[in-house]
């Protein structure tokens, strides 16, 4: 089964809320998840301690440098779809977990300073395509994004678009029930109502199903 | 709004084939460390642990004496606090203490 890498050394850009909204709606379409926590802060691990685990997902936390290649090796093996969540960083463990990807995700705001180290991300991707000789698929989708696009947001999609970069569509927008996750636990399903609930759920199981279109291939 | 707002079909999820390889993990390592994608996690302590023998004598002896206590030491390779520690358990046992 695909492993979806969710990379971006910009901390905050949104890349665990990113890891558990995409988790939990492939989880709540039917599809077994394992989530790999490989950051030090341990934000999944946080989410999966706050309230009971949704069906069907499961999560690892304290992955590391030296076991995310055989983590993954194990995981990706038995029909669970494998989402690695990392840290804000340009690191070692990035790089190993970009090497063993079917997709990355690199989750950016749409401001030009998130872009601007969100790119990095992409260059790295591009580095490892070479020295691997096999092609990475990545796309970036925006987060925390305002119902009214700003220039900056409209401009850099414009620019990324150019560069040939796969953009997700929807965007994650800013909502209450996104950080509200890290709060409760568990999934949007399960949560207490927080603002514009049916909005933040149709959000979300778009955004999953944008992804599972690009591990399907039926993105072309 | 449905419950499943959409269906996945298991089957055509596609997995790569990925080198797992060390020579593979090392050309990733290579490709990232250009780009600033370093190491982070602490590394294992190389070099000799710190030794447990913290005390400490105030000892001045004649020099033929200290210099045979050093060259015992050396023989063997162990500190020279081991040489005064077995003698000073021979002490014990002679002196019954
Ligand atoms: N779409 C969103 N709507 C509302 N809050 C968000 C959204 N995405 C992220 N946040 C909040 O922004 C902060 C950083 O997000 P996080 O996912 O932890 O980023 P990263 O993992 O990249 O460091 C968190 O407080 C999170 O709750
Ligand atoms: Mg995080």
């Amino acid at each position: 089964m695909p492993t979806v890498v969710i990379a971006s050394p910009k901390g905050g850009a949104g890349k665990s809320t990113t890891a558990v909204l995409l988790g939990t709606e492939l989880a709540h379409a039917g599809a077994n998840v394992v989530m790999l926590d490989c950051d030090p802060n341990q934000s999944l691990t946080l989410w999966a301690d706050r309230g009971p685990l949704p069906d069907r997902i499961s999560v690892l936390s304290s992955v590391s440098e030296s076991d995310i290649v055989k983590t993954i090796k194990r995981h990706d093996t038995d029909g669970q779809i494998v989402i690695v969540d990392l840290e804000g960083v340009a690191s070692r463990l990035v790089s190993r977990a970009i090497s063993q990807a079917d997709l990355v995700i690199t989750p950016m705001r749409a401001t030009t300073l998130d872009a601007t180290i969100g790119v990095r991300a992409l260059q790295l991707i591009s580095e490892e395509e070479e020295a691997l000789d096999r092609k990475i698929p990545y796309a970036v989708v925006f987060t925390m994004t305002k119902a009214i696009k700003s220039k900056q947001h409209t401009g850099i999609a414009g620019s990324l678009a150019e560069q040939g970069v796969d953009l997700i569509n929807p965007p994650l927008m800013e909502r209450a029930s996104f950080s509200a996750l890290f709060e409760f636990g568990g999934d949007l399903h399960t949560m207490p109502a927080q603002g514009n609930m049916e909005g933040a759920i149709e959000n979300a199981a778009q955004f999953a199903q944008a992804v599972y279109q690009r591990l399907a291939g039926e993105m072309g | 709004m449905t419950d499943k707002p959409f269906n996945i079909d298991l089957g055509r999820l596609k997995t790569r084939e990925k080198d797992r390889s060390a020579q593979a993990v090392e050309k990733t390592d290579r490709a990232g460390e250009e780009l600033g994608f370093v190491a982070r996690e602490p590394q294992k302590k190389r070099g000799r642990k710190p030794s447990p023998r913290t005390g400490q004598v105030h000892a001045k002896v004649m020099p033929g004496i200290s210099e045979e206590i050093a060259n015992e030491a050396r023989r063997r390779g162990v500190q020279q606090g081991v040489i005064i520690e077995e003698a000073w358990k021979l002490y014990k046992n002679k002196s019954g203490i």
